[in-house]
């Protein structure tokens, strides 16, 4: 715990789509509500990856579904969110919401151009 | 798009890799979510097509997610299930640890397994490229060669230059169940294009090769029947012959070059590799077949099997052609009996190496077996330590079926390293290999490594890891674990089965081993006796070159006069001994005529009298140092129009004039009643006229001063007192001076022509030699190895019998004693195993039968020795032991 306190930004959005669809979500359903929602192309390895991931770190659980045919007999695989998993997402939301407190991207900083 | 009668699948090789990627994480749920995916969104709202390409993208952009995770720390990663591919790969994963924890065995085991593959690999190479695969062509087995035979004759089947244009007229319109069948005559041409002049080896057709072969031309065409009656000056070369004396011209097609002076348009050349029995030029024989008497034989048929009809067929049909042929010219006492027979082309030409090569391939097979059972028996020592980790697994919940799974997989991927060592390694002898075989004449096609090989390589590296792990697995994994976790050390029960084990692999080390020395021992007594054959000649220090006038430039008188100022002038070269010409000489000849007697018509046996027929120039003799035995050699008194005269060898005397009146008598060469009569006036001694391996063959000389028009290609006969390629520069100066447009070409000595013909036997005989040795080695080891296992298994007992008063004299005898007991039953099975197989290897044998007693007894006492120094050195150990120490060790 000590070395990875935060999240990283793709860890959130996973983590926050798990939370979105309420316990029932699978690989690919937290896929497309990804995509769907941000309007970004996420590859499903990506996906599986870094459940597995958040998994080993005990931020979400998972439980077998039932197999369809379509599926070729194989499980679903339901992920859902753990109360570590909750505060470890409230923690990045804190620490993100630190550092945005009191910055206005509107307005030129008064330094701001000796950056070149 | 969609094609609703077949649902779309998934790309399955696709899904195969993410299989591989994804064995950090729910393998099963992810290919699902993909297949339902694909299955109730993408096909529906896309299409098959598209649906696909999304599933394939999606497989892409998911590997570097996936394969990231396999590196990940142990914590991210789940509890694996069970997956056979995950359970392999950790299997794999173990035994490459497995081998870090004991290096030096691994590399023991991996040095012989590659040396082993190696060497398989390699002589594969070489069965594959020279008899399986020799030749280019496509459907090879429906491209058949027609092979004749003459009882009559008392010739057997032959598939070289034997057919005549009758002959094979009657065959291609007379054989339905054959296709394009077109003929050929071998022989060499002198070919200008500029400058450059040269000799070309030549085909001279009726028919469209191309057809036959069904190869494309590399540029231009093939040439038509038409064509090839009519005697259009049209020409193919070969694809090397285009790239080494044209320059790789482009524009060759339409351009006219020499051959034998006159002008001939390039039509084609022939495809990379095409080259038919190395012919260089391919041109129309010029006229039509039926221009020529039914006896003049000198052609090679090759055709296609028809389509839907065999080869069964195709021989009954030509047995049913040659009866009718016996019947339609009874006056030809030669077709009584006839035989034809179609075979295929790959077949008819490697007949004579196949035997060779079957069992080098079976040799290096026995020396794969060896290193196996000697790599088992490596693991089975080592097994002491595995039998503990597998026990203390099997207590801990392990299948035996699991263990067996894990220990063979450790093999195997021990093998697999090695093979690909050993791949690496016949790459390079492969090539090493290839160059020694291009100096063998009469060799067809390319010795490579390739995809057979390789695939050759790869049954042959998992087969051997099975077969060396299999026994240990096995042995490892079996007995009773609590047993073996109480006991401590060697001296347990369970060593005792490991010992029987090894013993009786050292038995089978000992008839592997056994086998291949009594092979390679035949091998070199046969070799050594054929070399050692009296040739009836003296061939040393003799330089042969040919030489072919042109038809279109010399008649008969002008060939006469050309090779008589040529002898005269090459007779002045300082260093040159003695000169001759002749159509052939020794050991090899290839000119064979009916001849008769006024006595002789039929010989005993009811064959017609045949005999070499060798035109030769009075210095012939002299200059290859055949000795005269009676009467007379030719004389310079023989010339055209005097009365003709002919030398023959001892063995046509015997043949021909049994009652020992060949001199003075008379004889026809030919059987013609209009062919001319011969008066014997000499009898030379014989030689080895029909190959060092048989028995000297009938040979009538005539005086080439006397008939120069029968022939226009001599061999120029040098014999020297000094180096004899030394002379070549002058002889061709002398060439060149009386002719500039006449090559010498094929020059060789005649003692480099003797070792051609047994080349491949003398191939054969060093590679058995090198693997009979291997096999010693290999099987001196496996007896060391054993013996020395044995004896620190059995440490206190000597100990005790030591302390109990057996001197050190006695301990070696008893440990050598029971060492030698494998060994008996191995070299006792090994001999039996010899004796089975020698007659396979009869047809490589000379002088030795495959049961020669000499060869088996030497080679036995070799191998007893060797077994005994293996065990002796162990003994002597034993023998030394201090027993107090001895007692000590637990």
């Amino acid at each position: 715990m000590t070395k990875r306190k935060f999240l990283g930004e793709f860890e959130q959005v996973v983590l926050l789509a798990v939370i979105r669809m309420a316990g029932d979500g699978y690989g690919m359903a937290i896929r497309r509500e990804i995509e769907e929602r941000t309007g970004r192309g996420v590859s499903i390895g990506a996906i599986y990856a870094t459940l597995e991931r958040l998994e080993a770190k005990g931020y979400v659980g998972s439980r077998s579904g039932s197999p369809s045919p379509e599926r070729g007999g194989r499980a679903r695989r339901h992920f859902a969110i753990s109360a570590e998993g909750r505060t470890a997402l409230q923690r990045s939301r804190d620490m993100l919401g630190s550092m945005w407190d009191g910055v206005d991207l509107e307005q030129p900083d008064s330094e701001g151009q000796e950056v070149a | 798009m969609t094609d609703p009668v077949r649902p779309a699948a998934p790309p399955y090789v696709s899904r195969a890799i993410l299989s591989l990627a994804a064995r950090c994480t729910d393998h099963d749920a992810l290919v699902g979510d993909l297949d339902e995916e694909f299955h109730s969104h993408q096909v529906p709202a896309r299409g098959p097509f598209r649906a696909r390409l999304w599933y394939r993208r999606q497989v892409f952009t998911s590997l570097i997610p996936l394969t990231r995770l396999w590196f990940a720390p142990k914590s991210a990663r789940p509890r694996s299930r069970e997956n056979p591919m995950r359970s392999f790969l950790q299997d794999v994963r173990f035994s490459l640890r497995g081998m870090r924890r004991n290096p030096g065995l691994a590399v023991v085991i991996v040095v012989s397994l590659a040396l082993g593959i190696g060497a398989n690999t390699t002589l594969y190479s070489v069965v594959d490229g020279l008899i399986l695969n020799p030749f280019p062509f496509p459907d090879d087995e429906t491209l058949v060669t027609v092979g004749t035979e003459y009882p009559k004759l008392g010739s057997g089947l032959t598939f070289i230059e034997h057919m005549s244009p009758a002959e094979f007229i009657d065959i291609r319109d007379q054989t339905a169940s054959l296709e394009s069948v077109v003929a050929w005559d071998m022989g060499n041409r002198q070919v200008s294009w500029g400058d450059l002049t040269d000799n070309l080896s030549t085909g001279f057709w009726w028919g469209n090769a191309f057809e036959t072969l069904r190869v494309t031309p590399f540029m231009g065409r093939g040439m038509t029947m038409e064509e090839t009656i009519a005697g259009d000056a049209v020409a193919v070369i070969s694809h090397r012959v285009w790239q080494s004396r044209f320059g790789e011209n482009e524009e060759i097609i339409g351009q006219t070059i020499g051959i034998n002076g006159n002008p001939f348009t390039i039509i084609g050349v022939m495809p990379p590799g095409g080259e038919l029995l190395g012919l260089d030029l391919w041109y129309p024989m010029g006229v039509s077949p039926d221009v020529f008497p039914r006896q003049r034989r000198m052609l090679q048929v090759l055709a296609r099997v028809a389509d839907g009809s065999d080869r069964a067929a195709v021989n009954a049909e030509l047995e049913v052609l040659a009866r009718r042929t016996e019947l339609a010219y009874s006056e030809m006492e030669e077709y009584q009996g006839w035989r034809l027979q179609a075979d295929t082309w790959t077949d008819a030409n490697v007949r004579l190496i196949r035997p060779a090569g079957y069992i080098l391939l079976g040799a290096v097979t026995f020396v794969l077996l060896l290193v196996c059972s000697n790599v088992a028996s490596l693991l089975l020592a080592r097994s002491t330590v595995r039998k503990r980790e597998m026990s203390v697994r099997t207590a801990l919940g392990a299948e035996r079926g699991r263990l067996v799974r894990q220990l063979l997989t450790e093999s195997v991927s021990l093998a697999v390293v090695s093979g690909a060592i050993g791949v690496a390694l016949a790459f390079v002898a492969t090539n090493a290999v290839a160059d020694i075989l291009a100096g063998v004449p009469f060799l067809s096609g390319t010795v490579e490594v390739n995809g057979r090989v390789l695939a050759f390589a790869v049954t042959a590296s998992v087969a051997a890891g099975v077969l060396f792990g299999i026994l240990p697995a096995v042995q490892d994994s079996s007995g009773d674990v609590q047993d073996t976790l109480k006991s401590e050390g060697l001296s347990t029960t369970g060593s005792a089965g490991r010992l029987r084990l090894q013993r009786v692999l050292v038995s089978v080390e000992v008839a592997l081993a056994l086998v291949l020395l009594v092979g390679g021992g035949l091998l070199i007594n046969s070799f050594s006796r054929l070399t050692s054959v009296d040739t009836g000649f003296e061939p040393e220090g003799v330089l042969s070159m040919r030489l072919t006038l042109p038809w279109e430039e010399y008649d008969g008188p002008a060939i006469g006069a050309f090779f008589q100022t040529l002898e005269e002038q090459v007779a002045a070269i300082p260093g040159v001994e003695a000169v001759g010409r002749g159509a052939q000489f020794p050991p090899i000849s290839f000119l064979f005529n009916r001849v008769a007697t006024e006595g002789l018509q039929v010989t005993e046996e009811g064959q017609l009298p045949t005999a070499m027929t060798t035109l030769a120039s009075p210095g012939y003799f002299d200059a290859l140092g055949i000795p005269l035995r009676q009467g007379r050699g030719f004389s310079d008194t023989d010339v055209e129009g005097s009365p003709l005269v002919t030398v023959i060898n001892e063995a046509a005397a015997d043949f021909l004039f049994p009652e020992g009146d060949a001199i003075g008598s008379r004889m026809r060469v030919g059987a013609d009643a209009d062919d001319e009569w011969f008066e014997v006036v000499g009898i030379v001694g014989n030689t080895v006229n029909n190959g060092l391996d048989q028995p000297t063959f009938a040979e009538v000389f005539a005086n080439h001063r006397q008939v120069p028009g029968w022939f226009n290609q001599m061999m120029l006969l040098v014999r020297t007192s000094v180096e004899p390629y030394s002379v070549l520069p002058a002889v061709r100066e002398v060439v060149r001076s009386i002719d500039p447009d006449q090559p010498l070409y094929r020059i060789q000595t005649v003692d480099e022509a003797i070792a051609a013909t047994v080349a491949p036997r003398r191939i054969a005989a060093n590679v058995l030699t090198i693997f009979a040795a291997f096999a010693l080695i290999l099987a001196a080891v496996g007896i060391f190895a054993v013996v020395s296992f044995s004896v620190g298994a059995r440490t206190r007992e000597i100990g005790l019998r030591v302390a109990l008063g057996a001197d050190a004299g006695q301990v070696r005898a008893m440990v050598i004693r029971q060492a030698l007991v494998p060994v008996a039953v191995g070299a006792v099975v090994g001999l039996g195993g010899a004796l089975a197989l020698s007659r396979l290897m009869e047809g490589l044998l000379f002088g030795v039968s495959g049961t020669d007693p000499v060869t088996l007894i030497a080679v036995t006492g070799v191998f007893a020795l060797v077994a005994l120094a293996a065990s002796y050195i162990p003994a002597r150990r034993a023998s030394t032991l201090d027993p107090v120490e001895a007692l000590r060790i637990e």
